[in-house]
């Protein structure tokens, strides 16, 4: 038999098995709005309860009422409380995301199926809609900005940088991802798919953090 | 128990069986009637979120003492035999089976209701598997370099049994053991490299 708060307690579900995965499941768009939805109804019951009442409503007098409404209220309390904590167990995740240096286009690549980040044009991506719900890409861009910002201010530390010290100055790293032309000390260096190079650790940290390079030995 | 605790949520999802202690006409749903009155004296079993607020809320009944719209039992998962059991031997009961949230569904329900005696037994009780958690995630930790897999080195069918029936607090602090060895062992040995 459902009743009130179901719905909500499967999405808490689902935030509770992403707190364990190392991806961002994708957002349960239809569950949260039908949850919303429960929301609204229940309002609309608890107003047409009240309507003959005339703001003249007395628990004591109509106990049967008082006790629908609470059940009515605190059904709406859950709900409110299930969607919230959904939504932040999944923002938590999203920066911490922002701050290991994934990009915004990975996250959206990832829905397609985790760990087959290789086969970005693969035959199972027909629909590569993102595992974001639009408000969720929006805050990770604007956290993004935020933390830029924030790492602005001290332009001689990294403060996403690993806190490994490096054994190697330099190391031997593979190409996985196309990635482009990149300046170093030492001149460029085209990045093409499967090649290989020895490169100086602090220019491509960056690059081996959003998935680009594979460091080796 | 934060407002957003994930855990604490669900832990509010767990039912106990509730008696309501008068005449509703809206909510006959909750017994399966939709659209029947739900009468004085029905038992249904309440999700703890919604059945907290009816048992601690009075009715405000003008006449007599003021009671309230439901009396609540405490839950099978705490049901006599279960505690009885655990008197026993604690370790020798799989709590999972009875609630994912075993302790935290006790707490809340001793915040509701007094129950000295269950108090002592549960403390009792995760004291003594507290100390068997430890040993058994010192095992798995300090064993093969890699955590998960070394399941089946050095702990016997037992073990594995026991480790089930952790529950949802019982894994936390399983984790953390396991993961504070396992680090602990790690750290010792890039000293020794060094």
């Amino acid at each position: 038999m459902p009743m009130y708060g179901d719905l909500g307690n499967k999405l808490v579900q689902h935030a509770k098995r992403t707190q364990n995965l190392q991806h961002l499941p994708a957002y349960q768009t239809e569950l949260v709005r039908s949850v919303a939805r429960e929301v609204r109804d229940l309002d609309r019951e608890v107003a047409s309860l009240l309507e003959p009442f005339q703001d003249s409503f007395d628990p004591a007098a109509e106990q049967a009422t008082a006790c629908t409404l609470l059940v009515n209220h605190m059904s709406m309390r859950r709900n409110k409380r299930c969607l919230l904590a959904y939504h932040r167990t999944r923002t938590d995740k999203l920066e911490e995301l922002v701050w290991s240096g994934s990009d915004l286009l990975d996250l959206a690549g990832q829905q397609a199926g985790p760990g087959a980040a290789n086969s970005m044009n693969g035959p199972g991506d027909s629909n590569s809609s993102s595992s974001l719900s639009p408000q969720e890409e929006d805050y990770v861009r604007q956290y993004g900005d935020l933390l830029a910002a924030y790492k602005g201010h001290w332009t001689d530390i990294d403060l996403t940088g690993s806190l490994e010290p490096p054994r190697d100055l330099f190391i031997d790293v593979r190409v996985l991802k196309d990635a482009g032309e990149i300046q170093t000390e030492y001149g460029a260096i085209n990045l093409t798919k499967n090649s290989q190079f020895y490169v100086r650790q602090g220019d491509v940290e960056r690059l081996i953090a959003q998935g680009y390079l594979q460091k080796l030995g | 128990m934060s407002y957003y605790d994930i855990d604490s949520i669900l832990t509010d999802a767990e039912k106990i069986p509730c008696t309501f202690q008068l005449d509703v006409p809206e909510l006959g749903y909750l017994d399966n009637n939709p659209g029947q009155t739900l009468k004085a004296g029905a038992r249904v079993a309440l999700p703890l979120w919604l059945a907290e607020l009816l048992a601690i809320t009075s009715a405000g009944g003008s006449d007599d003492q003021t009671k309230s719209y439901v009396a609540f039992d405490l839950p099978p998962a705490l049901r006599n035999d279960v505690v009885q059991a655990l008197k026993a031997e604690p370790l020798a009961v799989p709590l999972r089976d009875q609630s994912a949230h075993f302790y935290s569904l006790a707490t809340h329900m001793m915040d509701l209701s007094e129950e000295p005696e269950l108090s002592t037994t549960l403390r009792k009780t995760f004291v003594k598997r507290a100390a068997e958690i430890a040993l058994h995630a010192r095992k798995l930790g300090g064993g093969a370099g890699k955590g998960d897999e070394g399941s089946n080195l050095g702990v016997g069918g037992a073990g594995e049994e026991f480790l089930r029936g952790l529950d949802e607090w019982e894994r936390r602090l399983f984790r953390k053991a396991h993961d504070g060895t396992k680090a602990g062992k790690e750290w010792m040995e890039k000293i020794k490299k060094y």
